[in-house]
């Protein structure tokens, strides 16, 4: 009747990407090529980065549809720097343009009370415009060799280093979540944040905090993706916000906040990523991708409130029928001297 | 906190400063490049930002409730390619398939719909997964025609473009009168039949329109079916006008459509907002970016303002009810009092 | 001011808090020493609750003073209560849905997770209460919920611990050994507020009581000076407050013998009561008294078609509206005039002619607003209850609790229903309002309608009632004629005491 282990959502998403793995393996058993998932799994990393900083923001509670165009603007950031000789500068001010836009959607929405779906649609549009003035409309090619290899460099000829390097800090992070008392606080505040004041939790703070994480990571997959590509365009990471939205959301994390992990928006990445390979693999062209993935949107989510109404709906009657006292069942009748 | 002013009076309030911008920018914009003030480009510059337009105006529906809709881009395109596909491939009456176009738009936002109103699921996870979901239909429709997805199919009747691509007296667009006939409708509908206040009292309090008898949860689905109609009747204007059924016609339009609404006063918690005030939004902003072309700034930059504007706007509005701001408001009236007592 | 001792735990002087125009607090003075176990009763509405919360740093007063130790303290948030040793275990509990019950008890805690946890261990086994701490808290039931947020405020090393009716879902086992930690915490020096409906453990467990009543300490002193009367007594307002108007009844008294009931229930059960069975007749109103949580309110909401009925009938002039939904019962003849204003009864952007009619649009016309009709009900209804507004477009927030009230009201009536179920009609209302709202009552009653009248304010049921009846627990415990309506009567049953004998869940 009632849960008593409860099995994380993660752990279903997991299921379902293996599931998925062996089904399609089925029908063609050339994609069970190690080489091939390693492949659909590498292809993926800029997905799961971005995904990673997402999940902050979406754990509390909140959405944030600037990483896109934060993505395109810190690759285009560094694509500069690396291609005029100054890799590491370019690095860091690629973190730091990431950082600062997490700051101000984070003071907008933490502190201005802007809902943070305005907030992040409006950064979103200044920032795409920002590129183009930044770029000047041009392409930025002709980077070293050097530096776009480093998106090739593999450990051991398996995951690259880049996804490697992602997988280290998914582990990390979901440690420092889920075992630190401050790592929890996003978890509360998306969970039920009058009861995170009450119990002294700086709400407003770990808001901001995920918005920075968010810029952060975004920032991070902007300089990978800048490796992977070898030039970047106006348009990068256009259309990456929803992208990873979805991502999160097939990997367990509730839109409503307070339920999911950062491995669970990584697995999540990896079914959006390794979609189109599949469908090749099963012979369906690429152009069922999006069908394919609205459909297993609306599925999982649709599926998901239902459950959670369904046991919210049974504990209010619950608690009425608690507050009901049957005479039958009366356990003390005393006397008042 | 509200002072005593009535609804209408605000929302007036709000209207007037929107009309007053778009006057300001017309004033600028004139002075900059006179060409603009020409009747015949300015009253032409509709036809840029009529997509947006009308989506907008039904979108305002689905945010008075307290929802939110972000598949609208998708289902333009797919009303798109399907009337294409319908008239150039199955060999289709053109106006069968238009009538078929608004039918599929309408089950679009009827699908998500139910699933906001009767799961009560998200309506921002919904609509995203509906976005994907009827782009990536528009795409499959693309394979039952000969022609390729890129290049669109064209060729079609000559009033049918006409009759969205022409003028009144060479000046007075088409689209313009067809807009003003959209908003009129939606006008009535949403501020003055008995529907849009159930609309309005969904969007105030939920609970208390149920216990007034109110089927909130009809009402709800009604806005996203809505919607999913205004979208396709956007999807056929556009069509028209470009003489090209594509499947990618509404894809970048999610920002500017939000944008409008939210700039002309809906608030996306529901209950407040209009029409008006939308079709002034898309107005102002569609004038900002074609003016800012017209002086040669370059289109890619003219995001950039509109999401500055949009993030004011809201500041300025919820700044109203940050206790901070509250709290000064508050000093400032009371050493205004004290000044004068003394 | 009185003054503080600097060995008073906690004492508040003069605080007051009002919400828009509803002033909750009229100036408290309370003192909490070490090792006591303070008792703090009062009816619904009383403002309990809000104290507590300012007492934690939820709510900000708006005049008055909080001293620790005889230091002021300045509680602009719960972390600054927090570190200074006071814990508030909430009424209603407020865990986190999807975490597990450990990481719920020890979220915010800043000593070593193993310690900690090794103390929870010895807690739970020292109050042999058993709870998987893997369970998810949502899959909890309330009153297992209860026992968590109890564990939590044990288990900090509070001051002052604030329990804010811990019991009410618990059971006797469990209220025991809850009361054992009680008492050895009392031994330590903690001090301790217990805010409770249930007089008798007033008496089991306090060793201090003071009584609240409408925004004011009415009485308080040492338990030993009490006993069950006085403290019933002492929950009553003092002053009868009633404005003028006129209370001559324009009806005719109801011909029992004769007349058949308009409205029928029968051995109606449904989620939150049981077994309820009450007639009333038009021209009559019957009262029903009882505290929150005896389940009137789930009663009314419940015929209303806002929640499954179970089994039993309703019927009004003897038609079946059994399980109808709210638009039907409508259309049958009831309405109902919500318990929470706030939440489920005003439209506060909308305008006072919006709010008048949003009931009765459905019927007033087939698709197009009748602004004209609309404006003249809302008209006839403003002058008729002598509403304050300074038109019919005026924001319904910022109207005043009582005009509010009238426009609901209003509301209610326009679809001129033939049973009218009022509930709490004038909580949060300011005496004069309340007085007009007793004259519509009563007009209305001169009408012929059939008015159950739902309400925890006891000198209203007095004032206003044929007949009664109280609820608690859920179900029906005492019937009162006329003569029998008194607000000692009603008092006491609605606290479970019947004929002097004391009931326990």
């Amino acid at each position: 009747m009632h849960k008593q282990r409860s099995i994380p959502r993660a752990t279903t998403s997991i299921i379902f990407l293996v599931l998925m793995f062996l089904g399609v393996g089925l029908i063609n058993p050339a994609f069970l090529d190690i080489n091939n998932i390693l492949l659909s799994l590498n292809s993926g990393v800029v997905f799961t980065i971005v995904a990673i900083g997402i999940a902050f923001v979406i754990i509390t509670g909140e959405i944030d549809v600037s990483v896109g165009a934060t993505v395109g603007m810190t690759a285009a950031i560094c694509g500069n720097f690396v291609r005029d000789g100054h890799p590491f500068l370019g690095l860091s001010i690629a973190v730091l343009v990431g950082v600062g836009i997490g700051v101000i959607n984070g003071f907008g929405v933490a502190y201005m009370k802007i809902p943070s779906i305005i907030m992040t649609l409006g950064t979103n549009g200044i920032i795409r415009g920002m590129i183009y003035v930044y770029t000047g409309g041009r392409w930025i090619e002709n980077l070293p060799m050097e530096f776009k290899s480093l998106s090739q460099a593999q450990f051991m000829g398996t995951f690259t280093w880049f996804y490697l390097l992602t997988l280290i800090a998914m582990i990390l992070i979901y440690v420092v979540m889920n075992r630190t008392m401050i790592g929890r606080y996003f978890r509360a505040v998306g969970d039920n944040a009058n009861g995170a004041t009450l119990l002294g939790i700086p709400v407003k703070g770990t808001k901001m905090v995920a918005f920075m994480l968010s810029g952060l990571f975004a920032s991070i997959g902007g300089i990978m993706y800048t490796s992977r590509v070898g030039f970047i365009t106006p348009i990068a990471g256009m259309g990456y916000e929803m992208k990873v939205i979805a991502a999160c959301v097939l990997g367990g994390i509730s839109l409503s906040g307070g339920v999911g992990s950062v491995i669970g928006a990584s697995v999540g990445a990896a079914i959006m990523a390794s979609i189109s390979r599949i469908l090749v693999f099963l012979g369906f062209p690429s152009d069922y991708d999006n069908t394919i993935t609205g459909i297993l949107l609306i599925i999982i989510v649709v599926f998901d409130s239902v459950i959670q109404h369904r046991s919210a709906e049974k504990m209010r009657k619950q608690r009425l029928a608690a507050k009901v006292v049957h005479s039958e069942t009366a356990s003390e009748v005393r006397e008042h001297a | 906190m509200l002072n005593s002013k009535s609804i209408t009076k605000r929302v007036f309030r709000w209207e007037t400063f929107l009309i007053l911008l778009l006057l300001i920018e017309v004033l600028v914009f004139g002075l900059i490049n006179p060409r603009f003030l020409m009747p015949r480009v300015l009253l032409g510059s509709i036809n840029n930002f009529m997509t947006i337009s009308v989506v907008a105006l039904f979108v305002t529906l689905v945010l008075v409730t307290g929802g939110i809709d972000i598949q609208s881009g998708a289902i333009v395109g797919l009303t798109s390619i399907t009337i294409g596909v319908l008239w150039n491939d199955v060999g289709m009456n053109l106006y069968l398939a238009l009538v078929i176009g608004l039918l599929v738009g309408t089950a679009c936002g009827a699908l998500s719909g139910f699933f906001v109103a009767y799961t009560e699921v998200q309506p921002m996870v919904v609509t995203l997964g509906g976005s994907f979901l009827y782009s990536g239909i528009a795409l499959l429709i693309t394979n039952f025609s000969a022609t390729e997805a890129y290049k669109g199919i064209s060729g079609f009747p000559e009033e049918f473009s006409q009759f969205v691509r022409g003028r009144i007296f060479g000046i007075i667009p088409h689209q313009l009168l067809i807009f003003l006939f959209l908003v009129i409708i939606t006008y009535i509908l949403l501020h003055r039949t008995k529907y849009g206040r159930y609309v309005f009292l969904c969007g105030v309090n939920k609970h208390a329109a149920t216990y007034c008898g109110i089927r909130t949860k009809q009402i709800v689905m009604s806005t996203y079916v809505l919607s999913g109609l205004g979208a396709a009747i956007a999807g056929i204007l556009l069509t028209a006008y470009l003489g090209t059924a594509k499947t990618d016609l509404g894809k970048e339009i999610t920002l500017p459509v939000i944008t409008a609404v939210v700039l002309g006063g809906t608030s996306n918690l529901g209950g407040t907002g209009g029409v008006i005030g939308t079709a002034l939004a898309a107005f102002v902003i569609g004038i900002l970016r074609f003016g800012l072309s017209l002086a040669n700034v370059n289109t890619q930059y003219l995001d950039i303002p509109v999401g500055i504007l949009l993030v004011l706007a809201v500041a300025i509005r919820f700044s109203g009810s940050n206790p901070t701001v509250q709290k000064f408001i508050g000093k400032l009236r009371r050493s205004k009092d004290l000044r004068k007592n003394n | 001011m009185k003054e503080v001792h600097s060995d008073s735990l906690l004492s508040v002087r003069s605080i007051t808090k009002a919400f828009s125009a509803n002033k909750v607090l009229k100036g408290i003075d309370l003192d909490l020493n070490r090792g006591d176990v303070l008792a703090l009763i009062g009816g619904n509405g009383a403002g309990k609750s809000t104290l507590m919360k300012i007492i934690m740093g939820i709510y900000q007063q708006d005049e008055g003073d909080i001293f620790m130790s005889g230091e002021l303290i300045n509680m602009s948030k719960p972390s600054i209560a927090l570190a200074h040793g006071i814990y508030l275990v909430p009424q209603e509990p407020m865990l986190f849905p999807n975490m597990n019950v450990l990481e719920n008890i020890v979220m915010g805690f800043k000593e070593n997770p193993k310690t900690l946890q090794k103390r929870l261990k010895d807690l739970m086994k020292q109050l042999e209460w058993v709870i998987d701490l893997n369970r998810k808290a949502e899959s909890l039931s309330i009153a297992e919920q209860q026992l968590v947020e109890i564990l939590r405020g044990l288990l900090r090393n509070s001051n002052i611990l604030i329990l804010d009716e811990p019991t009410s879902s618990l059971t006797f086992n469990e209220v025991k050994s809850l009361f054992k930690i009680v008492e050895d915490l009392k031994q330590k020096g903690i001090g301790i507020i217990y805010i409770t409906h249930r007089l008798t453990e007033v008496f089991t467990i306090a060793n201090r009581v003071a009584i609240m009543s409408d925004g004011l300490i009415t009485l308080s002193g040492p338990v030993e000076n009490f006993d069950y009367d006085m403290l019933v007594r002492g929950l009553l307002p003092d002053e009868v407050t009633m404005a003028e108007h006129s209370t001559e009844n324009k009806s005719k008294p109801v011909d029992y013998a004769n007349a058949k009931p308009v409205f029928e229930v029968k051995n109606l059960c449904g989620n939150g009561f049981h077994d309820i069975s009450l007639s009333v007749y038009a021209g009559e109103i019957l009262g029903l008294a009882g505290v929150v949580g005896a389940g009137r309110t789930e009663l009314a909401t419940s015929i209303f078609g806002q929640d499954e009925l179970l089994s039993g009938s309703v019927s009004i002039d003897g038609v079946d509206i059994t399980g109808l939904n709210t638009r039907d019962v409508m259309d049958k003849g009831l309405s109902y005039v919500p318990e929470d204003r706030f939440l489920h009864g005003i439209f506060g952007i909308s305008d006072v002619a919006t709010n008048t009619t949003s009931s009765k649009l459905r019927n007033m016309s087939k698709f197009f607003i009748q602004y004209k009709q609309e404006q003249e009900i809302t008209a006839q209804y403003v002058k008729l209850f002598r509403t304050k507004v300074t038109g019919h477009d005026q924001l319904m927030s910022s109207l005043s609790g009582g005009n509010q009230q009238k426009v609901v009201i209003a509301r209610a009536l326009a679809t001129e229903p033939k049973v009218l179920i009022l509930d709490e009609p004038t909580r949060g209302i300011d005496a004069g309002a309340r007085g007009d709202v007793y004259a519509i009552i009563q007009e209305l009653k001169s009408k012929g309608i059939a008015i159950l009248l739902i309400s925890s304010d006891f000198e209203e049921i007095v004032e206003l009632s044929d007949r009664a009846l109280s609820m608690f627990s859920g179900k029906i415990n005492r019937e009162f004629s006329k003569n029998e309506i008194t607000q000692d009567n009603l008092m006491a049953a609605a606290f479970g005491v019947t004929k002097g004998r004391v009931v326990n869940a």
